[in-house]
């Protein structure tokens, strides 16, 4: 049997490709040949494999010429899980390890190192769901990666300690003993005390607010990008890092996309299984380009607007950040998706998650245009282009604004304010949610944030005079046609909130005033709290 | 009942003087009668009783032997029991406050003078009070009023100038209704001093009946007040009689949010009729909630004001309070007279130029321009560079 195939799968951003991996041994100049397009980390593999499979008691083809071929050959391939299907193949080619058939429909995942054992490997769980989508049933991965791999229905997963092990099971021998894989390295090297701290932040412990508290709920209900204003110590920052506890656990589908990212990214801990817990990423103001949208040297990595999908993305104090990052988000915020384009490659990874924007009135954040309040000490042109950056293009694809004041001393000592706890809005917010399932239930959106604008007017409309109030605002010059769409989407979350069959005018007037950062009625803010007046 | 008021008519008034009790109590319980009778507010009625008392109110009532419909009031007037009446009001904690009564708020008698608004008008017969409040100290008071539908601005600013009332020590006004009379409450609760709801019901009762933990820790706090009898429904026209109690009881009124029919401005108009001062809060121009106060303000009918200073400056004593008068921030160019605007005008930013060159620009010899420039140089906003003429300051240049 001079040729053999056995199968990996290439990764391409999120996407997944089956490769067939074909070696040939045969008589002619001794040497071996990688081809079909491997980057540097796969070249490498050659020569960990042959090491791996000397070491494993198997015979390296050392007198042969061997050839090993990667298709298909266009697609350009990258990372070091290749090694145990070449490994396998240059086996299952060179002598009669095991029977020929028992490479059908197996794929192989797994780096190796010199002794012959597996190590793991990022991005097991999307290869996963790439080869049971290419009707592969059978899935060989380093054992630590087993339980991620098996997250995906309808593959049977072995999970396997070396080269060896593999060769044996193959064959159906025995399994011979191996040492255990270590984990992944990525695993946490460093915790520290009150790491955990966002689980126990509680809505009850911001005083005052109701305004911005209304929006928050609002926001996380329908997955809405938020934007929240105010001068230095208004409550930006608290509110904005209890917006991830308000949200339910992801759904099963979500979870597992947001698992396969943070597989991409090499941030999954495997022994957590499915991610659950919408994630929250705050990143600091001086992060990169790379880092937030995706990218960085060698693979594709998916950035921080990806790994937070289903989650919170909080960019506080966001005009400091680098112009080009802001610049790159409005992809992400109007297509909940985000493309890295680099060469001829270009991935594409799902970035569905809040965007909470954090700024202050100007750069040193005491500026108030209230007479007599203002210790600003900026000049009027900081101010101006501090400003500018706020009012960019990534405003507008802002559903809500709101403008915060700190909260006085006689908010605090107000005895008849709403202090709703977390659970309590939690509850209203999953409700909602839920209503929005069902409502689309078997489209490509989970969200009112992400119905798309043509399915919005067609089926999705305000009731009759609604529209009108939206016509008005877009007349009077207060509301762009993009605008407009975000408006009708937040209120089909208002309605969903309020447990309504439509948004009527009410729905539209307040969404109008949410997106507009305009006051909204006092009295809808008792309503979402289900207290009446 | 204006078939009752008619009889006992006003021909032989005396407004000016204040009546007489000779026995108060007795007057106590004529008025709770006719409060049990009567529509609360009802001009005529308050009227008569201000001017002739309530014993003799009761009196002309209970005799009168016209037609049917007298004789009707009569023996209904007959049928009340005011003592008990004052008994069932005492067991559930709430009491009658009659002119007479120390703690009877004087300014309500200004009522007796001011023309009837839709049929209502004249001191109240008395107040139905529940809460430990006395209700002289309700002389420094400021009534906040609003809109039921306000917007979180409005109720934000209603709840920050009860506040700054409230630390002024005092006492905050409104009618515990939905919007800005909550959150006027609330504002005045936070700053930790009292508040006092005026009711359109019986002040045993809740209404709205949301506002039901509001309103009866109001009435443990401070006082819930009505002059309508206890167990009386919230009907629409009470309210009418219900904001002149508002405006009277108060030094000043302030509008917050107001749509064009709010009736928060008829409680405006009583207290520009009583002659109290009369505010309003500015909304955007666009807000409908705040039309009603803009129209106010631009009839020349309130004034503006922004925060707890302004209003304070208005009700208090003349001369207590006075705010600064608002100036923009003054700047060191603000000092020089024209000639020296002018020439520092012509002094260039970065590059020195001449004497001649900046007297050339602004347009005088350079005799002048040296002294002015000498001036400014002496004052730090230019510096003479040797050898090539003058500069502006960096500290000066924006």
């Amino acid at each position: 049997m001079p040729v053999a195939t056995s199968r990996t799968v290439a990764l391409n951003g999120a996407a997944g490709h089956l490769i067939d991996v074909q070696a040939d041994v045969s008589q002619g100049v001794v040497m071996t040949t990688l081809v079909g397009r491997p980057d540097p980390t796969l070249t490498e593999g050659r020569d960990r494999v042959r090491m791996a499979v000397a070491n494993s008691g198997f015979t390296w083809p050392a007198t042969r010429r061997v050839t090993i071929l990667l298709s298909p050959a266009d697609l350009h391939k990258r990372g070091s899980h290749f090694d145990l299907a070449i490994a396998v193949a240059v086996l299952g080619a060179s002598c009669d390890a095991f029977p020929a058939d028992a490479l059908q429909q197996t794929v192989f995942l797994g780096e190796l190192s010199l002794e012959g054992g597996l190590r793991c490997v990022p991005g097991v769980l999307p290869m996963a769901m790439a080869a049971a989508r290419a009707g592969a049933t059978r899935l060989m991965v380093p054992e630590p990666q087993a339980a991620e791999a098996a997250l995906v229905p309808g593959i049977a997963v072995f999970g396997m300690r070396s080269l060896a092990q593999v060769i044996a099971e193959l064959a159906g021998r025995e399994v011979p003993e191996a040492p255990p894989v270590p984990a992944p390295t990525s695993g946490r090297l460093l915790s520290w005390r009150g790491e955990d701290r966002a689980d126990e932040l509680d809505l009850a412990d911001v005083i005052g607010l109701a305004d911005a508290r209304f929006a928050v709920e609002v926001a996380a209900a329908g997955g809405h990008h938020l934007m929240l204003s105010g001068p230095k110590g208004a409550g930006k920052t608290t509110l904005a890092e209890r917006i991830p506890g308000l949200l339910p656990d992801l759904s099963g589908e979500e979870a597992l996309e947001l698992t396969a990212i943070c597989s991409l990214a090499g941030t999954l801990d495997p022994a957590g299984g499915l991610v659950r817990r919408p994630p929250f990423f705050a990143p600091h103001h001086d992060a990169s380009r790379a880092s937030l949208l995706g990218g960085g040297s060698g693979r594709v990595r998916p950035g921080m607007v990806s790994q937070a999908h289903g989650g919170v993305l909080l960019l506080d104090e966001f005009p400091i950040f680098h112009a080009d990052v802001i610049e790159a988000l409005r992809q992400p915020m109007e297509s909940g998706e985000v493309s890295v384009a680099r060469g001829e490659e270009a991935a594409t990874y799902p970035a569905r998650g809040m965007i909470v924007l954090a700024c202050n009135p100007c750069p040193c954040g005491n500026y108030h245009p209230a007479p007599g309040k203002s210790r600003c000490e900026c000049r009027e042109v900081q101010r101006r282009d501090y400003r500018r950056k706020v009012s960019g293009p990534i405003t507008d694809r802002i559903d809500i604004t709101r403008h915060l004041e700190p909260a006085a001393p006689h908010d605090r000592d107000d005895p008849f304010a709403e202090r709703e706890s977390t659970q309590a809005v939690r509850a209203r917010v999953t409700a909602a949610r839920e209503r929005q399932l069902e409502r689309y239930a078997g489209r490509a959106w989970r969200l009112n944030a992400h119905t798309p604008g043509p399915a919005l007017a067609a089926e999705f409309a305000v009731g009759a005079g609604a529209d009108r109030i939206l016509d008005d605002a877009i007349y009077e010059g207060r509301l762009s046609r993009r605008g407009a769409t975000r408006a009708h989407r937040l209120a089909w979350t208002l309605a969903d909130l309020w447990g309504d069959d439509r948004p009527e005018q009410l729905h539209v007037q307040v969404a109008l005033a949410l997106r507009l950062g305009e006051p909204v009625p006092g009295h809808v803010l008792r309503r979402a709290c289900g207290v009446a007046g | 009942m204006s078939r009752a008021a008619a009889t006992c008519g006003t021909t032989d008034s005396r407004p000016s003087d204040p009546v007489d009790f000779q026995d108060l109590e007795e007057e106590r319980l004529a008025r709770a009668a006719l409060s049990r009778l009567s529509e609360p507010g009802t001009h005529r009625l308050c009227t008569a009783v201000a001017n002739l008392g309530g014993i003799e109110v009761r009196e002309r009532l209970l005799n009168q032997s016209g037609d049917a419909a007298e004789r009707e009031i009569a023996a209904r007037l007959a049928a009340i029991d005011a003592a008990a009446e004052l008994d069932r009001a005492s067991s559930i904690g709430v009491r009658f406050v009659v002119p007479g009564d120390a703690e009877w708020p004087r300014q309500l008698d200004d009522l007796r003078e001011a023309p009837p608004l839709q049929d209502r008008g004249g001191p109240p017969l008395g107040l139905w009070v529940r809460g430990p409040l006395r209700l002289e100290s309700l002389a420094e008071s400021v009534s906040i009023v609003g809109s039921r539908s306000a917007t979180t601005y409005g109720e934000q600013v209603a709840r920050d100038l009860a506040a700054a009332l409230a630390r002024d020590g005092r006492p905050v006004i409104s009618g515990a209704a939905y919007g800005i009379d909550q959150a006027a409450h609330r504002g005045a609760l936070g700053g930790r001093g009292t508040t006092v709801a005026v009711l359109a019901c019986g002040a045993d009762r809740v209404y709205p009946a949301a506002h039901a933990e509001l309103i009866n820790h109001l009435g443990q706090t401070g006082a819930v007040i009505s002059e309508t009898p206890p167990g009386g429904a919230p009907m629409r026209v009470r309210f009418l009689g219900r904001n002149r109690m508002i405006a009277a009881l108060s030094r000043g009124t302030i509008v917050v949010e107001a749509a064009r029919r709010s009736g928060a401005l008829n409680t405006a108009n009583w207290a520009g009729r009583l002659n109290r001062v009369v505010m309003g809060v500015p909304g955007p121009i666009t807000a409908e909630q705040s039309q009603g106060v803009h129209d106010l303000l631009r009839l020349g009918m309130g004034t503006v004001v922004t925060n707890g200073a302004d209003v304070l400056e208005l009700v208090g004593a003349s001369g207590e309070n006075l705010c600064e008068v608002p100036r923009g921030e003054s700047t060191p160019r603000d000092r020089l007279d024209l000639l020296g605007l002018s020439v520092l005008d012509a002094v260039p930013v970065s590059q020195p130029a001449s004497t001649e060159a900046i007297a050339r620009v602004c347009g005088l010899d350079s005799g002048s321009a040296a002294e002015v420039l000498e001036d400014l140089a002496h004052d730090g906003f230019v510096e003479r560079v040797p050898g090539a003429g003058w500069r502006l300051l960096r500290e000066v240049s924006r």
